[in-house]
């Protein structure tokens, strides 16, 4: 990450992932489907864990990276950043998909049903996977905001 | 269509390799309410679309890969999924479980299961995308070890997300005892593996995008509070299996029980123990701890050896039974050498239970001098070579050599080279045994020789014998005990849930297992309901396996265990004869309602289940 000269004081959220930690059990993508949708399916939950090696997981999810992409890839402007989330404007966005392949952490895909753009929204600042981890791998951190 | 009943998509999909035709198969709520899910699923299809006669390797054998209703909800320990066949090992009705994504992912992808028939003229791959179904080319993949073919098939489709089960070389040369991968676990007995090399079937693939949901949510809140208070005060779930997985067996079963089946079972007792067991592991060998989906034990480990001989090893396992099997029965203390092993055996898609007891039967030829040099390839096959051990692990997979032979399991392989060597092929209908001892647990002993799958430990459960709950000496009331075991295993696979909740749940079916099942389905079951369907299903294994010529002659035990007593250690002296033996069988065949005389479920038994049509079938033997 380049380093930058940080003037604001505000802060950005991250859930910070700890492999060493994770058991591959998944119980983030389920606590996190239940809160958003009140069931179950990898396919609403907004966090995902892969495993490439015996040891080696990745944990999929939005990081509020300082570019953006998604934003940017937006043709209909649907997208914006507020309060720490990148938000949807429902009514703008037309489903195409580009911030789903614009995002290089894979941390965005179309709601199977609605077709609308689900990315990590902290559950109201209280996210239901760090709580729901037994293993203690999800934490949520406050990084001071690069990007101005 | 909708179903009543909760935990259920109503559909199976149907696959023929030969036409390449695929279809889906409507199931009701009777159905669901009689058959529970997984083993019962399969049982109830394999019995109606298999002909028991066939060669488990002909086109027409199915591979049944099915869920339960518990799949894709948070129930924790219920992250697996159920595979059946008619067994190239046993010839009988088959099934094996495995952990992983895949049974959450089949109902999401909106189905219940699928059952895959017919043999392609070339090697393909399945790949389920919800309603999109494509039979795909394998012949790129085809050769491949499992994890480099899974890999292979997530990076061709472009999404790293799905969930890919295969087999490995084993499969595909149709060893007897292959497996089939997920991730890094396996179904791994009985051959299933070997039957989806046969159909030249190399994996299959599923992508869902729908969700499942429980019946009663508040009830089922209440019943996860109750469960995840519980689980603290069980020891084994919240320590013991948690901190060493399921290597910390070793010492409790070799030390305090001596059962520990060592040199091909010559003994029990195995006094290089220590270097196999769950504390040397957990101290020298541990790297970190994983988990089947929605589990919080997370009993499995991942293990390498650092600074051994078998420097740079490293396995997701092994697990008690491997290390029994690759360890003590091989005469290897050496942890290194079984990661190494268990491993490849994952890798090239062999079951390690199998492939192990297969290795100590051939050690104890080549040490009586049945086998040579000039028969092993030139290999010295003396107890505690571990080159060997690890060595014809790929032999074995690719059939090459001696590893031909190999491959065909210890019973077929005992026929072969003969010299009476079938009195110390430790299997039970053709299945190699575990390492949970037949002489040391009585209720083993009857629970193996009537097991539908044969030598098997997930039928009868040897927990309740270890932890007390059943004298393990006693012959009075044992014939009662297997059958409660059997019939809370049978509920367990056909939730295609995992059996080590047994000691909460109960370690013979419970009201426990009915207050978790009622709040995800809504089948407001009673107890006595549930026994009905537990026995329903093995009733109709049975029938199955009647039919392929399974006999009350057939419900034994290998020659050694039946004549020879424990020689030494904690358990010396144990054993059960054949006189025990027969007079638990008559218990247990009374019990069951199974004529005393054949083994063969009478009629009356059969029309109580609901089993009409089986009867028909039967009478007509």
């Amino acid at each position: 990450m380049k380093m930058s000269v940080v003037l604001a004081t505000e802060k950005k959220p991250l859930i910070r992932f700890d492999m060493k930690k994770c058991a591959f059990c998944k119980i983030c993508e389920f606590s996190c489907a239940k809160f958003h949708y009140g069931k179950y399916g990898d396919a609403i939950s907004r966090i995902t864990i892969i495993r490439k090696s015996p040891l080696m997981f990745k944990c999929l999810i939005c990081t509020r990276c300082e570019k953006r992409y998604c934003i940017t890839a937006c043709p209909t402007k649907a997208l914006s950043y507020k309060n720490g989330n990148i938000v949807v404007d429902e009514k703008l966005c037309n489903s195409c998909g580009d911030c789903v392949k614009a995002c290089p952490f894979q941390g965005i895909r179309l709601h199977p049903e609605t077709k609308m753009p689900i990315i990590c929204d902290l559950c109201n600042g209280d996210p239901s996977c760090v709580k729901a981890c037994p293993k203690g791998a999800l934490s949520l951190v406050w990084l001071p905001e690069t990007r101005k | 269509m909708k179903m009543k009943y909760s935990g259920y998509k109503g559909k199976i999909l149907r696959i023929n390799l030969t036409t390449k035709k695929t279809s889906t198969m409507e199931i009701t709520d009777e159905f669901a309410r009689k058959y529970l899910g997984g083993n019962g699923f399969s049982a109830r299809f394999i019995f109606d679309m298999v002909d028991p006669r066939i060669d488990a390797f002909d086109p027409t054998n199915v591979v049944s890969m099915m869920t339960g209703p518990f799949q894709g909800i948070n129930i924790p320990t219920a992250g697996k999924y159920h595979m059946a066949t008619k067994s190239p090992l046993t010839n009988g009705f088959f099934d094996s479980i495995s952990g992983g994504h895949m049974g959450a992912e089949i109902k999401y992808a909106g189905y219940d299961g699928f059952l895959i028939t017919g043999r392609s003229d070339k090697p393909v791959y399945i790949f389920v995308d919800d309603d999109n179904v494509e039979i795909r080319s394998a012949e790129k993949i085809w050769g491949r070890l499992t994890s480099e073919t899974q890999e292979m098939i997530k990076e061709e489709i472009g999404d790293p997300k799905i969930c890919v089960s295969a087999i490995g070389p084993a499969g595909e040369n149709r060893v007897r005892y292959a497996c089939v991968i997920t991730e890094y676990r396996a179904a791994g007995r009985g051959g299933v593996g070997a039957v989806m090399g046969s159909k030249n079937l190399k994996a299959v693939a599923v992508r869902g995008s729908g969700t499942n949901e429980v019946a009663d949510p508040e009830k089922f809140e209440e019943w996860m509070k109750w469960f995840n208070e519980e689980v603290k005060k069980v020891p084994a779930l919240a320590s013991g299996l948690p901190t060493y997985g399921t290597p910390v067996l070793v010492s409790s079963i070799n030390n305090m029980f001596g059962a520990m089946g060592t040199r091909n079972h010559q003994t029990e007792f195995f006094e290089g123990w220590e270097g196999i067991s769950g504390e040397t592991l957990k101290k020298n060998y541990w790297d970190k701890d994983t988990a089947c989906p929605a589990c919080p034990i997370a009993c499995s480990k991942v293990f390498s050896d650092k600074s051994g001989k078998w420097k740079g090893a490293i396995s997701e396992g092994p697990e008690y039974e491997t290390i029994y099997s690759l360890g003590s029965m091989c005469g290897i203390s050496d942890a290194g050498a079984v990661i190494k092993a268990d491993s490849l055996c994952d890798e090239y898609g062999l079951d390690t239970v199998s492939y192990g007891v297969v290795v100590a039967f051939m050690m104890e030829c080549y040490q009586r001098r049945l086998i040579s040099k000039k028969m092993t390839d030139g290999v010295e096959f003396k107890f505690g070579n571990d080159d060997a051990m690890v060595g014809f692990v790929e032999k074995t997979a690719k059939r090459i050599g001696f590893g031909d032979l190999m491959a065909e399991g210890t019973l077929r392989a005992a026929r072969i080279i003969g010299g009476n060597s079938e009195r110390f092929a430790i299997q039970v209908k053709g299945l190699e045994i575990p390492g949970h001892s037949a002489r040391a647990l009585r209720g083993m002993a009857l629970g193996y020789a009537t097991a539908t799958r044969g030598g098997s430990h997930h039928d009868p459960r040897p927990t309740g014998e270890y932890a007390g709950a059943s004298d393990r000496k006693a012959v009075e009331g044992k014939a009662a005990w297997v059958i409660g075991t059997m019939q809370m295993t049978t509920i367990g696979d056909s939730l295609v849930n995992c059996h080590f909740l047994e000691r909460l749940l109960g370690f013979t079916l419970t009201q426990k297992y009915v207050d978790m099942i009622n709040p995800v389905t809504g089948f407001g079951y009673t107890y006595n309901e549930l026994v009905d369907v537990a026995e329903r299903i093995l009733d109709l294994e049975r029938a199955f396996n009647v039919r392929t010529g399974i006999r009350r002659k057939d419900d034994t035990l290998p020659r050694r265990f039946l004549e020879e007593p424990i020689p030494e250690g904690p358990s010396k002296g144990m054993h059960t004869d054949e006189a025990t033996l027969n007079r638990m069988l008559d218990e247990f065949y009374e019990l069951k309602g199974w004529d005393k005389r054949t083994g063969i479920p009478t009629k009356e038994k059969l029309l109580r289940m609901g089993l009409e049509d089986v009867a028909v079938v039967l009478e007509k033997l």
